[in-house]
Order: C-alpha cells, then sequence, then structure tokens
C-alpha cells in the first residue's frame, strides 16, 4: 500500500498538470481578448489554488512562481498593469516554468525557477511604470517542449459502477459455467473453467479495487468540521484521528458521509460537556474525540470516541416506556445493550426529554437506515459519565458479500455473513416455548429463536413457535445479530458459506421486507437473500 | 420486424389489424397484444418465495433478469380446466411494463393471432365478471366460432393489489 504521502502528492501532481493545461488554455485566449474579465478570474482562482496546494505540500518553489503569477494577474485585473506584449512574454515564460516545474517533481533533474525569469517577473510586479527596459531575456533551457500525459485518470464513478455490475454478473455467469464443467467431467472443459474463475477472480478484484479510497479522504475533512462545531458551541475539542489509510469502496464512504458527520455532531454539542463542567469532573478541560478506522477482513470498523458525559441508560429506559416502545416491567428487565439500541429506533428521536437528558436519539434512525442500505452494522457502547463510542461495521466493497446459504424446504436463502454470530445445533429439548414464542438460552444469554419453516407457511401475524412442529431431535440454528439484538434461526439444513453477489428484487416483489434481494447460485438456481434487519425488527417488536 | 411493419402499413389500408398472443386460462381463451409481451418461454424453475400472495407463484431467471412469476388463474380465481392436452410444460409470457418485467403463467402453448380491430368490441359494461374485473379487459375480440377476452396487461401490471404487496 502507498503511503499517504505518496497519494497526496500523486494527487498533487494531477492536479497541478490540470491546472497548467487550463492556465496555458486560458492565456492564449486572453491574448486575443485581453479584455475577458472572466478569463483573468480564472486565470487568477488557478494560480490561487495552485499556490495554496503547492504550498500544503510543501512546494515552495512552485508556490513562489505561482504566487509571483498571481500577483501580475492581480494587477492586470485591476488595471494596474498593461497586457502589453512585454508583458505577456514574461507570463508565459513564467506559465511554462511551473509547467516543467510540475513534470519534474522529484525526477532526478528537478528543475530550480531561473532567477531571470523570477527577476523579470519582479519587475514586471514591481515597477508599474513603463520601464520594461531592463527586462531580460529569459534563457530557455527548456526549449524542446515534450507534450505528456498525465499517469493519473478521473473517471466517473458511474462508470465504475457499470463495471462492477458486469462483473457481478460475469462471476455468476463463470460459477455456473464451473458447475456444468463439473458435471460434464471434460478435462479440456474443466481446464478452460478454471482458468477463467481464475481470471474473473483478478478481474473482481481489480475492478474492487480501482474503486478503493483512503477513508482519511473523509476523515480529513473533520478537523476543519470539528473545529467550526466547537467554536460554534464554545467548546475546546482535541480530535484525533487515525486509520486513514485503510481502503473502502468509495460509494460506501459516502453513503456514510453524512452518518458520520452527524455523529460527530451529536458527540460534539451533546456529548461532550462544556469546559468548566469538565473541570468539576477532573476531566481536562478539552473534550477529547477520536475517530478511528481499521480493517477486520472484510469489514472496515470506523469508531468514533467521545469521552463526554455519555448515555444514562435509565433515562432511556423511561424514554422506552413514555414513548410506549415497551412496558415499564419490560423495559427494566433489557440488557445495557439492547437498552441502547433502543436509540435507533425511528420515532425515539422525539422524545424530548431524550434529546436533552441523554444527547442523542436526534435522527440515529436515519444513520442506521444508511448502514443498513450498505450492509453494514452499527453499535453504540456508552458508560454514563465516561463517554460514548459509536462503531460503524462496514463491507470494504458493495457488490460482494459473504453470506451463509441454508436451506429451508426446497429453498435456498442466503445469509449476510455481516448479520451472522454462530451456528449451533441444539438439541429441541433446550427450546422452551415463552407464551407463542421460543426461547432458547445460549452461552448464558436468552435468545428468541424463530422457526423459519414455520415463518414462511404462516401469515406473519399467525406466526407462533411451537415446540410439537419443529422436526428431528436436534435444531440447526443461524444466531444473527442486529442492532445489538440476536435472534435465532431455525433452518432445515445448513450448507456452506459463499460470496454472493446481491441483486435487488425487482416490482413488485420488490416491498417484501424479509428478503434483502436475490441471488443466482453457481446452478443457476434463485436464492433469496433475508432481510436480517427486518426479521429481527419484527420479532423483537412483537416480544 | 421491419418487414413485418412495412406489411402492417399496407394492412393498414385495407383494414387495420391487431396482433394478440393468445392463451388459454380455464376454458376461455385470452389475449394479449403482441407488442406488450417480452418473450415466450417455457416456464424456467420457479423458486417459491414465502411471504407472497398464492397467485405470484415465485421468482424465476429468465435470461439472467430475476422476475416475478404470476398465475393468472389464480389471480382470477379460475377454475382449472382439467380437459384437454395436459403438456408437461407450462408456458411462461414475459410481459413488460413501464418500469419492470413480469411473468405469467399459461398451460397451453400460446398462439398469435391477427384479428381485425373492427372485431374486437369495446367490453361492453354488463360484463360484470365476479372474477376479472372488467377493468384489466379491453375488449371481446370475435374471430369465426372463437371468442377472445382481450386484457390490458398493464393494468394487471399496475393494479394496486399487485404493488401493494406487503409481508
Amino acid at each position: 500500500m502507498k503511503s499517504r504521502d505518496q497519494e497526496y502528492k500523486e494527487i498533487f501532481i494531477a492536479e497541478a498538470l490540470e491546472y497548467y493545461d487550463a492556465l496555458n488554455r486560458h492565456i492564449s485566449d486572453l491574448e486575443k481578448s485581453p479584455e475577458d474579465e472572466q478569463l483573468l478570474a480564472e486565470i487568477f482562482r488557478l494560480l490561487h489554488n495552485l499556490k495554496a496546494n503547492a504550498k500544503a505540500i510543501g512546494y515552495v518553489s512552485i508556490a513562489d512562481v505561482s504566487h509571483k503569477l498571481e500577483t501580475a494577474f492581480g494587477l492586470i485585473r485591476n488595471k494596474e498593469l498593461n497586457f502589453s506584449d512585454e508583458v505577456v512574454t514574461v507570463l508565459f515564460d513564467g506559465i511554462d516554468m511551473l509547467g516543467e516545474m510540475i513534470t519534474n517533481i522529484d525526477s532526478p533533474k528537478e528543475v530550480e525557477p531561473s532567477p531571470a525569469l523570477l527577476r523579470n517577473l519582479d519587475i514586471i510586479v514591481n515597477s508599474i511604470s513603463e520601464n520594461t527596459a531592463e527586462l531580460s531575456k529569459v534563457q530557455k533551457y527548456y526549449t524542446s517542449k515534450n507534450l505528456s500525459l498525465s499517469d493519473l485518470i478521473y473517471i466517473q464513478i458511474k462508470k465504475l459502477d457499470h463495471l462492477l455490475n458486469l462483473v457481478g454478473e460475469l462471476i455468476i455467469d463463470r460459477d455456473r459455467i464451473v458447475s456444468i464443467s463439473k458435471e460434464l467431467d471434460n478435462e479440456d472443459l474443466k481446464n478452460v473453467s478454471a482458468h477463467l474463475y481464475r481470471i474473473t477472480d483478478e478481474l473482481q478484484y481489480s475492478v474492487m479495487d480501482a474503486r478503493l479510497v483512503n477513508v482519511g479522504s473523509l476523515f480529513n475533512k473533520f478537523p476543519r468540521i470539528v473545529r467550526d462545531i466547537a467554536v460554534a458551541e464554545k467548546k475546546e475539542i482535541n480530535l484525533e484521528i487515525s486509520g486513514q489509510d485503510i481502503q473502502i469502496d468509495r460509494n460506501i464512504l459516502q453513503i456514510i458521509t453524512d452518518s458520520l458527520l452527524h455523529l460527530m455532531r451529536n458527540a460534539i454539542s451533546h456529548g461532550i460537556e462544556k469546559a468548566d463542567m469538565r473541570k468539576k469532573l477532573k476531566k481536562t478541560p478539552q473534550g477529547n474525540v477520536f475517530l478511528s478506522a481499521q480493517n477486520d477482513r472484510d469489514t472496515v470498523i470506523l469508531k468514533l470516541t467521545d469521552d463526554g458525559k455519555g448515555i444514562d441508560q435509565q433515562e432511556v429506559r423511561k424514554a422506552i416506556v413514555q414513548r410506549g416502545f415497551l412496558p415499564a416491567e419490560a423495559a427494566e428487565d433489557l440488557r445495557e445493550s439492547e437498552v441502547l439500541s433502543y436509540l435507533f429506533e425511528p420515532g425515539f428521536s422525539l422524545a424530548k426529554e431524550v434529546t436533552e437528558v441523554s444527547g442523542r436519539g436526534v435522527g440515529l434512525d436515519v444513520v442506521k437506515n444508511a448502514i443498513d442500505s450498505i450492509g453494514g452494522r452499527i453499535r453504540v457502547d456508552s458508560k454514563k459519565g465516561e463517554g460514548t463510542t459509536f462503531t460503524l461495521f462496514l463491507p470494504t466493497s458493495i457488490a460482494v458479500k459473504g453470506a451463509l446459504l441454508c436451506q429451508v424446504e426446497e429453498n435456498f436463502y442466503a445469509i449476510p455473513l455481516m448479520h451472522t454470530d454462530s451456528v449451533v445445533a441444539l438439541p429441541s429439548v433446550e427450546l422452551h416455548e415463552v407464551g407463542d414464542l421460543l426461547v432458547a438460552d445460549i452461552n448464558g444469554e436468552t435468545i428468541t429463536i424463530v422457526y423459519l419453516k414455520e415463518l414462511f407457511n404462516s401469515e406473519l401475524h399467525e406466526y407462533s413457535g411451537k415446540k410439537s412442529k419443529l422436526e428431528g431431535d436436534v435444531q440447526n440454528i443461524i444466531i444473527v445479530t442486529y442492532n445489538n439484538r440476536k435472534l435465532g434461526l431455525i433452518v432445515d439444513k445448513l450448507l456452506r458459506q459463499q460470496d454472493i453477489v446481491i441483486k435487488a428484487l425487482s416490482k413488485p416483489v420488490n416491498t417484501i421486507e424479509i428478503y434483502a434481494g436475490v441471488t443466482l447460485l453457481g446452478s443457476g438456481k434463485v436464492c433469496l437473500v433475508l432481510d436480517v434487519a427486518a426479521i429481527t425488527r419484527y420479532f423483537i417488536a412483537r416480544r | 420486424m421491419e418487414s413485418q411493419n412495412i406489411r402492417d402499413k399496407k394492412e393498414a389500408a385495407v383494414e387495420v389489424k391487431v396482433h394478440l398472443i393468445v392463451f388459454k386460462l380455464g376454458t376461455e381463451e385470452y389475449g394479449v397484444r403482441i407488442d406488450q409481451v417480452k418473450e415466450v418461454t417455457i416456464t424456467p424453475e420457479i423458486t417459491r418465495m414465502p411471504k407472497t400472495p398464492s397467485f405470484i407463484k415465485g421468482v424465476s431467471n429468465i435470461r439472467g433478469d430475476i422476475i416475478a412469476i404470476m398465475d393468472l388463474e389464480e389471480r382470477f380465481n379460475i377454475e382449472r380446466s382439467t380437459a384437454g392436452t395436459q403438456s408437461k410444460h407450462t408456458y411462461t409470457l414475459v410481459m413488460e411494463a413501464k418500469d419492470y418485467t413480469m411473468g405469467f403463467i399459461v398451460r397451453e402453448v400460446p398462439q398469435s393471432l391477427s384479428l381485425p380491430v373492427s372485431s374486437i368490441d369495446k367490453a361492453p359494461s354488463f360484463i360484470q365478471d365476479i372474477n376479472i374485473n372488467e377493468n384489466f379487459i379491453e375488449g371481446i375480440g370475435k374471430i369465426d366460432d372463437r371468442l377472445i377476452i382481450v386484457l390490458d396487461i398493464y393494468k394487471i401490471l399496475t393494479s394496486e393489489e399487485i404493488m401493494e404487496l406487503k409481508s
């Protein structure tokens, strides 16, 4: 992986070359119509940006030449300097010089600005008089202009999306061919399909790789944002960022941008206490906020931690009851992790008491929906008085997801690994009927167990889990997690783990909540992808 | 296609004809305009989709597109005919609406048929068929001794009942 500096440098060079091209274009136009204010303004803007970028990344000489040119164009704009032939020559030389310097950044023959040229620039800038006689002829030692194109290209994300979709389809067909070749047992076909397998794998990897960007491209916007929020809230914030190098699909980063901003805003305005309050609590007067990214196989984990006042569980429990989500006794029995998960319920944010007391809940359901939509997970941990951590588990890439395949009756179903916790085989006797639901004690946790076969064959509101309906002495249960809550799903058969490409269901069957989409298996068989979020939501609401 | 159009135009001077795909539901013959039909295929394997109404048989993979398959006989409560040729396969008419595609199962090979527009009566208002809402019926076509119920498939595809599938 390239270092961050190297990447910034490449981006700078690509941008600078683009600026250089634009400058060349504009100044040629300007020569023809020197009165064009818009052109002047554009040239001025380009030079200004170039100066700022060069300075930021430490190319002082480029910044210096840009600055001088900028000043000259500023004078021309203010009509203090005539756009005369001599001046034009100097300016052209100056821009050529910039181009030369940019192309040769980091190359062994790094170009220093020619002193003669710098002097000429100084002269036209400083001697506003008509005295241009002093202009010396700039020695062009870079006479042979070599045209070159940038090594970086910009590409519309739409084109990459299309490419990725095509690769997705290709992979489905490839899997099909591979399984046919196994059936036919033909050596040649086997060899070709094995080769096809490798190539498409690499192709997919390359396309996905082309879409990856550094998390830093989002994270690096935060220091400024945090500063602004902190100023508005009259708080002092110390922001620490780590893991900018972690790579993630550009679209996923785009989708969570608003969510992360939202969480950050919440953390600063509601989480972190005012300085005097913090002193009383023996905390540092500046609030500390940590934003980090790390990799865990196919998952990128973003964490936003603050050391503010945290979330008061009792207040949340009260709000759960007040908002009518649960009766009081049930709310008292909730586990801590479950209590916090109610923060993500739509409508929970409307509870004004909660917003003020715990400082959370504003639009967290929106954050959650955004993360659900890309198949991610969000978790919140908080200790009253110590702070809050939001953890976002995001897939590295949109298209291909690991999934667990299972069978219920004659159908295959896929459950994204993002939502699976564990798989257990439980003797039927260890399942218990509580009301019309089955529950089991698994590793010390009481978990609601759903019999998928029954769920699929009955009206949703008529579903009842009765032990008498179970078949066999041992049940295969997939434990899924969603929003800090666990649910067990009884399946007829566990099949295997597989990477799948999820397609959206098309109308009119796209409104059925329990499906997140559909995928084609290598055999050409259609496999429905279960929406763990929707199923869990339903059963949690029911309990 | 081109020559078809030209031929159509020539005939238009004589008499405007409608080209239908005709299929049997129960004991009656039904037709849909050929331009609404994307393709006719032997029904592929259907994956049952729990939590949908029974007339949605499931989803199928038709050339890489996953589309929902509907049984019109069940949809309209038409009693299935036991008489006649019982072929091994059923057929699926793939129909295209504006923003989606759907398949309809028919039990016998659909036929193509041209009949003059003049031989199609607009659906008479007295057909208060309990099973098929008259809205779906575009008209009744008569040719020789046959009576063909011409369906307006767009109305079936957009009918609220289908659109409001919910779990």
